[in-house]
C-alpha cells in the first residue's frame, strides 16, 4: 500500500486522537454511580395486557428444583402461550448479585427476596411491584406475611416457613426417658448429660459454617433478651454485647460446649448432618430445613423439634423459633407482568402450595394447605405454639450480625464470653460509627 | 537520501517515512473498545466509587473524600484482620511454594520415565478446578471424618488430633497448605524449564573442579535461576492475594474471621451494600499487591546477586 500524504497521521495527530480517546474515556468513566436504568414505578402489577410470554423464575433453591419443574410443568400444560424458565444461583451469589441483575428486568420476572436486608434493598430499589390490592393478600396466613411488607404495602409473600431450631432423633431423646423437648434450662442440660452417658454425641453442632452455626442464635437469645427486636437494638447501640444477659447467654454457649462433638469449631455442615443422619448425634443444631436431606443421608428415626430453652421452669415467652421466607414478588422491571402474575397465583393456590411443601418438606405460608408429608405432620403443631420471629434476621448490616454470632460459636469453642463479647461489640462499634 | 542532505531535511524525511496508511489504525479497534469499555473504564469508576458511599443500587451517594480510605486503614477491624490473614497466607505459600517447586524441580530435572511420571502426578492438582480442590481439603480436614484425624486416630495419636479450619490462630495456614498442594506443580514445571536452559558445561567445568553437589547449586543454578524465580514469586504472591472460590469452597460462604482474606472481605462489602467500600478496599488491594510484588522482586534480586 503507498502512503497517500492527504490521509498521512503524524506523530503529534496521533497523541492528539489517542488523548481524546483517553479523554472520552474518562468521561464515560466519571458518570455518577446509580445511574444506571431505573425500574418503572413500582405501582400495581400490570394484569391489563394478555398473560403470555416466557417468565424467569430466579431463585436459590437449587434442591426444588424438580419440584418446580414438576408445577411448571402441570402450570404451562394449562396455560398455553406461558412457558417459565428457573434461573437458579447459590443462596450466596442470590444475595451478592440478584438485585442488580434483576433491575434491567434481564432475569427474575417473578423472584423471591430472602427475609430483611435484602427484601427492604429490593422495595426501596422499587424492584417489587405493590401487591397489596391484589387477591393474593388473602390466601396467605395473615400472622406470616408481614414480613413481606413495608410501608403499609404488601411488596411480597414468603413461602416458606422453616423452624430455625435443632432438630432431634427422638428414638435417641426417648431412650433417655424424653418424650418431648425440656421447656427449661436445667432439664435441657440433663438431657444432654443423658444423652452423653450412653455415648452419643449431644449436639451435631457446624462451627465452620458461619450461616448454619448461627441458626442456634436465634433459640439461645429468644428468650434472654430484654426485648424481642434485642437485635434491632444491638445494631442501633441501644444494646451492647457486653450487657450482663448477652454475657450471660455466651456462659450458656459456653456450657453446650460439653455436649457437642470433639473439635465442633472446625466442622462444616454436611459432616454434622452426617452423623446425625447415621444416629452418632441426637441433635442437629441447624434447623427444619435440614430434614430432607437427613432423609436423603438415609435417617429413618423419628424427627422432632428441640429448641433450648434458657429460661427457668415456666418463665419462657417462647418455645420455638420459626422463619418466613422466600417472600415472591414480581419484577416491577418485567415485561410479562400479566404472565408473572398467573404464576404467582398458581404457586399461591392450596394444593399447589402442598405438593411444594410435601416435595421439599418446608412448611408452607399459604393458608389452607394439607400435608401429606410425615415429617411436615409430624412437625405441624408446632405452628401453634408461642414462637419467635428468627432474632438474627433483624440484623440488616451482615458484617455485624457475623460478628455477633461468631462471639457465641468462640464461647461455644472455648473462649472466655467476656472476651468474645467485648471482640464482637469493637466491631459492632466501628461499624455504626461507620454507618 | 543523500549524504549531504540538512539536519531539517533528514527530520522532514523521518517524519515522511514515519507515515502510516489511515486503514491501519483500525485494526487495534476492537481491541481497544474492548479493553477500554470492560478495563479501564471500570478501573476508574472504582477509584471514583471509592470515594463514595453508594450501595450498589440507589441513584443517591456521597462523596466522601478520602474518609473510606481512612476507616479501612485505621477504623476497621474486619479489614484489618483480613489484610493480616492475606499477609500470613502470602508468605507461607510464597516460601513453600516456592522452595518446594525448586526442590522437586532439582529432583525431577532429568528426562526420564520415572521422572516424566512424577511431574505429571505433581502437576494433576493443578488442572483441577478450586471448587473441587476446596471440597477435597474441607474434608481431608475435617475434625470427626477427615483422613488426617482418622490417620491420628488409628495411630493411637489422639492428643495430636486439631480442628484444622476451626482453630482460629492456625486455620490461615491450613489454607496455606492447600493451596500449595494445589499449585506447586506448576511451579515445578516453570523451574524445570529454567533448570533446563542452564548450559550443562557449566555444572562439568564445576565438577572438573572439584565443587560439590551444594557449591554447584549455590554457584551454578540459583543465580542462573533467577528469571524463573522472579516469575515464581511474582505469580504466587499475585495468586496469593487473588485466592477466592477456593476460601469460599472450604470455608463456606462467608468465610469465618480467621479465614477472611481481602478478596472475600471485598466480596462480603459488595454483598452487604456497600459498593463505595468495596471499592475502595479493591483500591487498596491492588496498591498492596502492587508494592509487595515490587519489594519480593528487589529482594530476590539482592539475594541473588550476592551470591552470584
Amino acid at each position: 500500500m503507498q502512503n497517500d500524504p492527504r490521509f498521512a497521521v503524524n506523530r503529534r495527530q496521533l497523541l492528539t486522537l489517542t488523548g481524546a480517546a483517553g479523554l472520552t474515556g474518562l468521561a464515560a468513566a466519571c458518570s455518577g454511580p446509580g445511574t444506571t436504568t431505573a425500574p418503572s414505578s413500582p405501582e400495581g402489577p400490570d394484569t391489563e395486557g394478555p398473560a403470555e410470554g416466557e417468565v424467569s423464575f430466579a431463585h436459590w433453591r437449587a434442591e426444588d428444583k424438580e419440584v418446580f419443574d414438576e408445577l411448571i410443568a402441570d402450570f404451562e400444560s394449562e396455560n398455553s402461550g406461558i412457558t417459565i424458565s428457573q434461573t437458579i444461583s447459590t443462596s450466596t451469589d442470590y444475595e451478592a448479585q440478584a438485585l442488580r441483575r434483576m433491575r434491567g428486568g434481564e432475569i427474575g420476572d417473578v423472584a423471591p427476596a430472602f427475609r430483611g436486608t435484602q427484601f427492604e434493598s429490593f422495595v426501596e430499589s422499587g424492584l417489587f411491584v405493590d401487591l397489596s390490592d391484589t387477591d393474593l393478600v388473602s390466601r396467605y396466613n395473615p400472622s406470616l406475611i408481614t414480613v413481606g411488607e413495608q410501608d403499609g404495602k404488601q411488596y411480597g409473600f414468603p413461602y416458606q416457613v422453616v423452624f430455625n431450631v435443632p432438630i432431634a432423633n427422638m428414638d435417641i431423646l426417648e431412650s433417655v426417658g424424653v418424650q418431648e423437648s425440656p421447656q427449661d434450662w436445667d432439664s435441657y442440660i440433663e438431657m444432654l448429660e443423658a444423652i452423653k452417658a450412653k455415648g452419643i454425641t449431644p449436639i451435631a453442632f457446624p462451627g465452620a459454617d458461619a450461616g448454619n452455626a448461627g441458626q442456634l442464635f436465634n433459640a439461645m437469645i429468644m428468650n434472654i433478651a430484654p426485648s424481642d427486636d434485642m437485635c434491632t437494638k444491638i445494631q442501633a447501640g441501644e444494646y451492647k454485647l457486653t450487657d450482663d444477659w448477652f454475657i450471660e447467654m455466651l456462659r450458656l454457649y459456653q456450657q453446650l460446649g460439653d455436649y457437642v462433638q470433639p473439635n465442633a469449631g472446625g466442622t462444616a455442615v454436611e459432616p454434622a448432618e452426617q452423623m446425625f443422619a447415621t444416629g452418632d448425634a441426637a441433635l442437629l443444631s441447624t434447623g427444619s430445613y435440614h430434614i430432607a436431606s437427613v432423609r436423603t443421608l438415609g435417617g429413618e428415626f423419628p424427627i422432632d423439634l428441640a429448641p433450648p430453652i434458657t429460661s427457668a421452669p415456666g418463665e419462657a415467652r417462647y418455645v420455638g423459633i420459626y422463619n418466613a421466607t422466600f417472600i415472591l414478588g414480581i419484577n416491577s422491571a418485567s415485561d410479562v407482568q400479566p404472565a408473572a402474575m398467573a404464576w404467582l397465583e398458581y404457586l399461591s393456590t392450596p394444593e399447589i402450595a402442598a405438593r411444594y411443601a410435601d416435595g421439599t418438606a418446608q412448611f408452607a405460608s399459604v393458608q389452607d394447605v394439607e400435608y401429606s408429608n410425615p415429617d411436615l405432620q409430624a412437625i405441624a403443631p408446632w405452628l401453634d405454639k408461642e414462637l419467635a420471629l428468627a432474632p438474627r434476621y433483624q440484623f440488616t448490616d451482615l458484617d455485624m450480625r457475623l460478628a455477633v454470632e461468631a462471639s457465641a460459636v468462640d464461647a461455644l469453642t472455648g473462649t472466655d464470653p467476656e472476651q468474645a463479647a467485648e471482640h464482637a461489640q469493637e466491631i459492632v462499634d466501628q461499624r455504626i460509627a461507620a454507618s | 537520501m543523500t549524504a549531504a542532505a540538512t539536519p531539517s531535511r533528514r527530520r522532514r524525511l523521518f517524519r515522511s517515512n514515519r507515515r502510516v496508511p489511515p486503514t491501519l489504525f483500525l485494526f487495534p479497534v476492537p481491541a481497544l473498545v474492548l479493553y477500554v469499555t470492560f478495563f479501564v473504564i471500570p478501573t476508574l469508576q472504582t477509584f471514583q466509587y471509592s470515594t463514595t458511599n453508594w450501595n450498589g443500587y440507589s441513584a443517591d451517594y456521597d462523596v466522601l473524600g478520602l474518609a473510606n480510605f481512612q476507616r479501612a486503614l485505621t477504623g476497621d477491624l474486619l479489614f484489618t484482620n483480613a489484610l493480616t490473614n492475606n499477609l500470613k497466607f502470602m508468605v507461607v505459600v510464597v516460601i513453600g511454594q516456592t522452595f518446594l517447586g525448586l526442590l522437586l524441580a532439582v529432583l525431577l530435572v532429568r528426562n526420564t520415565r520415572t521422572t516424566i511420571f512424577l511431574r505429571a502426578l505433581y502437576f494433576f492438582p493443578t488442572i483441577l478446578s478450586s471448587v473441587s480442590v476446596g471440597f477435597i481439603w474441607k474434608f481431608v480436614y475435617d475434625p470427626n471424618f477427615g483422613v488426617i484425624n482418622s490417620t491420628l486416630g488409628a495411630l493411637g495419636l489422639d492428643g495430636l488430633k486439631s480442628p484444622f479450619l476451626g482453630a482460629e490462630g492456625q486455620a490461615i495456614y491450613w489454607l496455606a497448605i492447600t493451596q500449595i498442594w494445589f499449585h506447586a506443580g506448576m511451579m515445578v514445571v516453570i523451574f524445570i524449564a529454567g533448570l533446563q536452559a542452564i548450559p550443562a558445561e557449566l555444572y562439568e567445568a564445576a565438577r572438573v573442579d572439584g565443587a560439590s553437589k551444594w557449591r554447584q547449586f549455590r554457584s551454578i543454578t540459583w543465580p542462573l535461576i533467577a528469571p524463573a524465580m522472579s516469575i515464581v514469586v511474582a505469580y504466587t504472591t499475585i495468586q496469593s492475594f487473588k485466592a477466592f472460590d477456593i476460601v469460599l469452597s472450604i470455608s463456606g460462604n462467608p468465610p469465618s474471621s480467621s479465614l477472611d482474606i481481602l478478596s472475600t472481605r471485598i466480596y462480603s462489602s459488595f454483598a452487604n451494600a456497600e459498593f463505595g467500600y468495596a471499592a475502595t478496599q479493591s483500591v487498596l488491594f491492588i496498591a498492596f499487591i502492587a508494592v509487595i510484588t515490587f519489594v519480593f522482586r528487589r529482594f530476590l534480586r539482592l539475594i541473588q546477586g550476592s551470591e552470584s
